[in-house]
């Protein structure tokens, strides 16, 4: 279960005044089980590579490769690809549509022409993976406070068994308490399964925790491709692309800078304080 | 992919036929498509085209966004066309198994596809090199004496520059969820037309949704800014005719002479 | 008076089941009173359903309490006929800046509220021009909304507000759909509206960097103001606040941290800078 980016570009209008590069060269190798942080600001091209992956968008030059397979031979199927490759879109309770909670969420296996009998099966483990209590399961959708509407769309795709899921900007609209609850989620959901997951996001906050491998996204190209303490070593250069570090990291930086003898990689508080308070021991 | 859609969407930059006052090019291209219809001959449509010619050239629009709207209606223009080729009587021309084309229908089917290009081409040049706020504020300004006959002119007006303005958001919104409902494997290309019809719900629901959304919280903003009607409102953009517009409307009345007297010259006749 | 001030507003909602039977009351804003002084920056942070974004609607008279006053200025949002004046008094810019930008070219979207209110034509261009200025998106006039960023989009609906004259603009999650870049544009923005403008600046939102620089921070919850202080005195308390689920800036929870095991530290550490200076590096 892999998948491979074999020097993929991707141009807007082309051959029109208005051509822009949106992916610039994108070599990347996503292996099996895999937790990765995808991080760029709006227009660095994360999301079109995202689209790229479940072949929404298709590249415009070089090749991907899922399991080996080149995913744009004409005999590939993509109906496949979509079901191995979940995709969830940014605010994806905008794409809620049906009467009640649960049908909406067999939406996608039902499109596998499962039977019902398996599309429930289906619905209802997804559901749960996700967390929503069971009394929700058959109400209206657009009943449900805005972190419930995300799981259940978020259940769409999970109930269509994924291997590799990906989410774009899943936190986006929601407040602290929200995005705690969705992240936490899904981090247990990887924890469970041993799915690859994408979360692809423009706070290095709400991944510096998370995830043990952080691609950084700017103008269409991979700028770092690293594990996060790595990523965040270079926070002055990701200042200049408007992208900043975990607020930590700067003040390891500072202390550092004024003498203090301490660990510069912290990327969680217990873990600077640990480090600062050795530091002021010595 | 939807994006394509030019009609009624402004392209932006400075030129002579982009500061006319919106009466003149709405009265304009209404006189225009008039015109269109008063040619005897095929020299009026010569004529015709040139006039569109300077204007597009005028108005410094690049031609490929005049053409990108006739994609739209193409389909439209082919079956005129053939219905027209082939089923004028008249005296036969080619018979092809059992269809046959007569003079009387080849020049009928040209006749009307050249009208038809230049029509939506005229009116193309109109919505292209105007914002549509002024285009409304034109048309209400035109509209209202229909005022005493209780007409909402003012209303109208708003409603339509709000439909315009959000034309492009929502097109955007349906590309959006279109892409997410094929990430859950809908399919919206294959099927009977039944089938396909019942793949747009997964599409429609939430586009539906949105646009309720978005509609309440638009008039809820609007209100936050005192809107409370047309009554007592100024305008930043007052529509007042300058010199130029005099002279475009010379120049549309002299064109529409010509063409009147030069359309119905006994030559090249339709 | 201050300029805008209230006194124990309550806000019900009934909620119906389908058949339309009434299934209880909520009370979204339950006694909220405060007053603040014209020029002043407050934000109001809560969760999402804390009733921070219902309370500020009632502010524009855009919602009237159930029982309780507000003033805007003097005048009582209950009097009908004072409506227009207080939405002038009080402009209001909301989240979605798609949803509220009306005019196709971003000057004449600035000019929508001012023929609104039947602004001679040349006053209008000149509260455009330097409403456009003031947010800095004076270069951007003749564009169209549609091809701007969410952060422009936003500077352009506070001009709309700021055309209008406003003594006072509330600011409903103006960020809550932006990225980092746009977040920061806009709160940048709004406090130069306050302090170059003179602006009265209510802000409400959940990203607690924003109203570090706050002159008086309420914290909502459950309809109730919970806490009430500058913005140091509400980071003193970091257990109180992860108690209302909000964030707090990690220096801040750094200090608090260290405080715990055992390092001397003040309270309300904001920056890097003053944990520096209480390290004493």
């Amino acid at each position: 279960m892999s998948i491979i980016l074999d020097h993929v570009n991707y141009i807007y209008g082309e051959d029109t005044s208005l051509e822009v590069k949106a992916l610039d060269d994108i070599c990347l190798t996503i292996p099996e089980g895999q937790f990765i942080g995808v991080i760029g600001h709006t227009g660095s091209g994360k999301s079109t590579l995202m689209q790229h992956l479940n072949g929404l968008i298709k590249a415009t030059g070089g090749h991907i490769y899922f399991n080996g397979e080149d995913i744009y031979d004409k005999d590939f199927d993509m109906k496949k690809l979509r079901s191995k490759v979940g995709l969830v879109f940014q605010y994806p309770e905008h794409q809620l549509f049906e009467i009640d909670v649960f049908s909406d969420v067999c939406f996608g296996p039902k499109n596998l022409g499962l039977d019902k009998k398996e599309v429930e099966l289906r619905a209802y483990d997804a559901l749960r993976k996700v967390g929503l209590p069971e009394e929700f399961f058959y109400q209206s959708p657009f009943e449900l406070s805005g972190g419930q509407k995300r799981r259940v769309a978020i259940a769409g795709v999970l109930a269509m068994k994924p291997e590799i899921l990906i989410l774009d900007e899943p936190t986006a609209g929601l407040d602290p308490m929200g995005r705690d609850e969705i992240l936490d989620q899904i981090k247990q959901l990887q924890r469970e399964t041993g799915m690859t997951i994408l979360l692809v996001s423009h706070s290095m906050d709400d991944v510096a925790e998370y995830v043990d491998r952080i691609i950084v996204m700017n103008k269409g190209a991979v700028m770092y491709d690293d594990e996060p303490k790595k990523v965040f070593s270079h926070y002055k250069e990701l200042e200049e692309i408007g992208l900043s570090a975990p607020q930590v990291t700067y003040v390891m930086h500072a202390l550092k800078d004024k003498g203090l003898d301490v660990e510069v990689d912290a990327i969680t508080i217990d873990e600077a304080a640990m480090d600062i308070i050795k530091a002021l021991k010595k | 992919m939807l994006r394509d859609i030019t009609l009624g969407q402004y392209y932006q930059v400075e030129s002579v036929i982009h500061r006319l006052d919106p009466r003149v090019k709405l009265g304009g291209t209404l006189l225009y498509i008039i015109s269109l219809f008063l040619f005897k001959n095929f020299i009026g449509y010569l004529l015709a085209a040139l006039f569109l010619g300077i204007v597009i050239k005028l108005s410094k629009v690049p031609f490929k966004f005049m053409v990108r709207g006739m994609k739209a209606i193409l389909l439209l223009l082919l079956i005129t066309v053939v219905f027209n080729l082939f089923l004028t009587p008249g005296t036969p021309l080619v018979t092809i198994w059992k269809l046959t084309i007569t003079i009387e229908g080849l020049k009928l089917a040209v006749s009307l596809a050249i009208r038809l290009t230049l029509l939506i081409i005229g009116s193309s040049v109109m919505t292209l090199t105007t914002t549509p706020n002024n285009l409304t504020d034109g048309m209400e300004r035109m509209m209202r004496p229909l005022r005493i006959f209780k007409v909402p002119v003012h209303e109208v007006a708003m409603m339509m520059s709000i439909a315009l303005r959000f034309i492009p958001i929502l097109l955007e919104e349906t590309d959006k969820i279109m892409k997410a409902q094929i990430a859950r494997g809908a399919d919206f290309e294959s099927g009977n037309l039944l089938k396909r019809a019942k793949a747009l719900v997964p599409l429609l629901v939430p586009l539906f949704i949105s646009a309720f959304r978005r509609a309440n919280d638009l008039a809820m903003a609007m209100e936050a800014r005192c809107y409370r009607g047309g009554e007592g409102r100024t305008k930043m953009k007052p529509l007042v005719y300058q010199k130029r517009d005099y002279i475009a409307y010379v120049c549309i009345v002299v064109y529409l002479i010509t063409s009147f007297v030069v359309g119905r010259l006994p030559f090249f006749t339709v | 008076m201050g300029i805008i001030r209230a006194k124990d507003v309550v806000y019900e909602y009934i909620r119906r089941d389908e058949d339309g039977n009434v299934e209880g009351i909520t009370k979204a804003v339950d006694e909220v009173s405060l007053d603040i002084e014209q020029g002043q920056f407050i934000a109001i942070v809560g969760h999402n359903g804390s009733g921070k974004s219902t309370f500020a609607k009632h502010i524009n008279a855009i919602l009237n309490p159930t029982e309780g006053t507000i003033w805007v200025d003097g005048m009582d949002t209950n009097e009908e006929e004072k409506i227009w004046d207080i939405r002038q008094t009080a402009g209001m810019v909301f989240q979605n800046p798609d949803n509220q930008i009306i005019g196709q070219v971003v000057e004449e979207d600035v000019g929508f509220g001012p023929e609104n209110m039947g602004i001679p034509t040349k006053e209008i261009w000149e509260r455009v021009e330097e409403s456009l200025r003031a947010v800095g998106m004076y270069q951007y006039r003749k564009h169209s909304p549609n091809k701007l960023s969410g952060g422009q989009k936003q500077r352009v609906s506070i001009a709309g507000v700021l055309a209008m004259h406003p003594k006072c603009i509330i600011l409903d999650e103006p960020t809550a759909m932006l990225d980092p870049n746009g977040r920061k544009e806009v709160i940048r923005a709004v406090r130069g509206l306050n302090q170059v403008e003179g602006v009265t600046v209510i802000l409400i939102t959940h990203y607690m960097e924003e109203i570090v620089h706050a002159d008086k921070v309420f914290v909502m919850d459950q309809g109730k103001i919970a806490m009430e202080g500058t913005p140091k005195e509400i980071f003193s308390q970091v257990e109180k606040l992860q108690g209302l689920r909000l964030d707090v800036p990690q220096v801040t929870m750094l200090a608090h941290e260290l405080k715990k095991q055992g390092i001397p530290l003040p309270d309300g550490i904001l920056t890097t800078k003053e944990l520096m200076e209480a390290l004493g590096v």
